[in-house]
């Protein structure tokens, strides 16, 4: 009797596990590409996941998207563990962090993967192209110029990021710290800290709340994430605070706090067409696995209806494709946009 | 009367087949073969080389199961072993990175993991009425804190000296290193603890301290060796770890704790004390790698797998239970 109890109970934690997976079929001809993300439940990768989805599947492939358990490079290890075991073409991957993906993704490329990667960069040796949303520079010059127009001209500024580690992020608060040393217009401006809410909204709601408190005079706060943006304006708005902010952002979740006046705490704010992001790193994924790239300086390819490009080299020495300039938001614009995004 | 086995399911003892399959790892091996019939049903890719492939990633927190189970039968519980893991891989990164040889990396890590768990050891054997939880709380946050203080704000570092890591990162035909390792330590860890006069203290103490000390068992002795063993092996741990990551971080280890815990519990270890042995918790260990290779080869979402994991370790804890209840009511009709 023990051992139907045990079987009938083992039976039902089985079939709770079968119910779930998404088996995946041999494509016949078409190609089987594996999109990771950083972490499952932000809304700002889903766009550019499902319309990478979208791109692959109309030219007759298959996707399949995996996001690690955690928002972690180790978690991201396992995730690729388990795609390498598998017989992917290839993988597109949004990395957690920028070396710690070195091993595992050139174990991949020795298995024959063909590895891409959109949104947030692994080190030059660990990809064969990045597609990247806007240039690093073009980001960090919008929102650093953003940040003094609204400071008008001087004043104390903060900026909320995501976690310590996310590489998207850090290269943009590099770049606006850049731009700030070599231009004299910035000079009145001060940086008094990087807040890091982890992406996750509670906590960007208390470091908000704790740089208001640290700094009385703070003019301005840029949360270069989309989690953070959110979380800092309904904080500000809700406390009716002096405190203006900008950042990148998804225009539906900032339709309410996107205003010019006292009542709305977000003059504007950018972000880069997610849709397009997506179909370009579905196109470049592609056409590394067809061969029409490898990934190299120089090479060319059309992208369907996006037009042609060219790879070119990246920041840290590798090479990418760059989308174009982030778009701006504003109280104009923002509610045709909000239906998109 | 349990016995030092993890849950007796059946007190009565008859033929000695029977009494394993009725034994807690009995159920265990039985869990074990099904999970594996059921992955390879579901997944084309789960077979025996996908699964030593996969494993070394997750082997390094089976590691971390063994000395927890000797703290969950002291009935005491350690949370602070994720940063010491962290800790101990922050500082081989550093000394890697400054060109010291392997073996100097290597005894880095476990000295600096060693040094953690006598910490823990010092703070719990001086200040006796202090619970385990609350201290490994406190030096979770303080061993994480300066983990993080030393990566600095990047709150990232990556090896330039790889040699080492990838050469204890090999394997003997398919079969990582680290398995034979783990299979060898669990082995040592089993004798100590089943058969040795210092393991038969260790249930004496998780079965009534007291008692234990009465009887001359130098209790606060064998709580010092043993949080301190368990720095020994998060140290070891962590430099498994380095093997497959190349780099340590401020999440490097997060959640290690609850991991092992998790695998000791399900393995029949009794937090409350007293009873459970590592053969449970080792089968236990691998039931669950083999489920997380298994879905996770079927792009199972990441969040469900833990949710299988928790119902798993529910059903397990409640099941002696449910059966006693069941058979008391069988019984009084």
């Amino acid at each position: 009797m023990n051992k139907k109890v045990i079987s009938a109970l083992l039976c039902g934690a089985m079939v709770l596990g079968a119910a779930t997976p998404v088996l995946a079929e041999g494509a016949g001809d078409g190609q089987k590409i594996a999109l990771v993300g950083k972490s499952a439940g932000n809304a700002f990768f889903e766009i550019a996941a499902a319309s990478f989805k979208e791109t692959v599947e109309a030219e007759g492939g298959k996707v399949e998207v995996v996001y690690p358990e955690t928002a972690t490079a180790d978690a991201q290890i396992k995730v690729l563990d388990n795609l390498i075991s598998q017989d992917f073409d290839a993988i597109c991957i949004a990395a957690n962090d920028v070396n710690a993906l070195q091993a595992k993704l050139t174990e991949a490329m020795d298995a024959g993967i063909k590895v891409s990667s959109f949104d947030s960069a692994p080190n030059k040796d660990s990809r064969q192209v990045f597609v990247n949303q806007a240039g690093t520079v073009a980001v960090g010059q919008a929102l650093m110029d953003a940040v003094l127009d609204i400071a008008g001209g001087e004043g104390q500024f903060a900026i909320l990021s995501a976690t310590s580690q996310a590489a998207n992020q850090n290269a943009w608060i590099n770049a606006m710290k850049k731009i700030m040393e070599e231009d004299d217009k910035y000079s009145k401006m001060e940086l008094v800290e990087v807040a890091y809410g982890d992406d996750e909204p509670q906590k960007s709601t208390d470091q908000t709340a704790a740089l208001l408190q640290n700094y009385p005079d703070l003019k301005v706060i840029c949360a270069p994430t989309t989690v953070g943006i959110a979380a800092a304006a309904k904080y500000l708005q809700d406390n009716e605070s002096a405190c203006k902010l900008t950042g990148l952002g998804l225009p539906s979740e900032m339709l309410e706090y996107t205003g010019d006046d006292d009542a709305h705490s977000c003059p504007y704010f950018y972000l880069w067409d997610m849709q397009g992001l997506g179909k370009l790193s579905a196109y470049t994924t592609m056409s590394l696995v067809k061969g029409d790239i490898t990934g190299a300086l120089d090479e060319s390819f059309t992208a369907g209806d996006l037009g042609d490009f060219t790879i070119t080299e990246a920041d840290d020495g590798g090479t990418e494709i760059v989308l174009g300039e982030p778009l701006q938001f504003t109280p104009e614009n923002i509610e045709e946009y909000a239906e998109l995004y | 009367m349990a016995g030092k086995s993890g849950r007796s399911i059946n007190n009565v003892p008859e033929s000695s087949i029977k009494r394993m399959i009725f034994s807690w790892e009995g159920i265990l091996i039985l869990i074990f073969i099904a999970v594996n019939i059921f992955c390879a049903m579901f997944s084309e890719f789960y077979n025996v080389s996908s699964l030593l492939r996969q494993m070394p990633v997750y082997l390094a927190e089976v590691f971390l199961m063994l000395p927890m189970a000797y703290i969950l039968v002291l009935g005491e519980i350690d949370i602070s072993v994720g940063s010491i893991v962290c800790l101990s891989a922050t500082v081989c990164c550093i000394v890697c990175n400054m060109n010291a040889p392997f073996i100097v990396v290597v005894l880095t890590g476990l000295l600096v993991g060693t040094a953690c768990g006598a910490v823990n050891g010092f703070i719990l054997t001086k200040f006796t009425e202090l619970p385990p939880m609350i201290v490994t709380l406190a030096t979770q946050i303080i061993f994480r804190g300066i983990a993080e203080i030393t990566l600095g704000s990047g709150g990232s570092i990556t090896m330039s000296n790889l040699d080492g890591f990838n050469a204890i990162g090999g394997k003997v035909g398919q079969v990582p290193y680290i398995l034979f390792l783990v299979v060898i330590l669990a082995v040592v860890f089993a004798i100590i603890l089943g058969k040795s006069t210092f393991g038969r203290r260790v249930y004496a103490i998780g079965t009534n301290r007291l008692t234990a000390y009465y009887s001359g068992v130098h209790v606060q002795k064998i709580r010092m060796i043993i949080y301190t063993v368990m720095g020994t092996v998060s140290g070891l741990c962590a430099i498994f770890l380095l093997s497959s990551s190349f780099g340590a971080n401020t999440t490097t280890g997060n959640g290690f704790e609850m991991d092992a815990i998790a695998m000791a519990v399900f393995g029949g270890i009794s937090s409350t004390g007293g009873k459970g042995n590592i053969a449970g918790g080792v089968i236990a260990a691998f039931i669950i790698v083999c489920l997380r290779v298994g879905l996770g080869q079927q792009n199972v979402h990441a969040q469900v797998i833990l949710l299988i994991i928790g119902v798993l370790l529910i059903a397990a804890v409640a099941l002696p239970n449910i059966i006693g209840q069941v058979r008391r009511a069988v019984k009084t009709k």
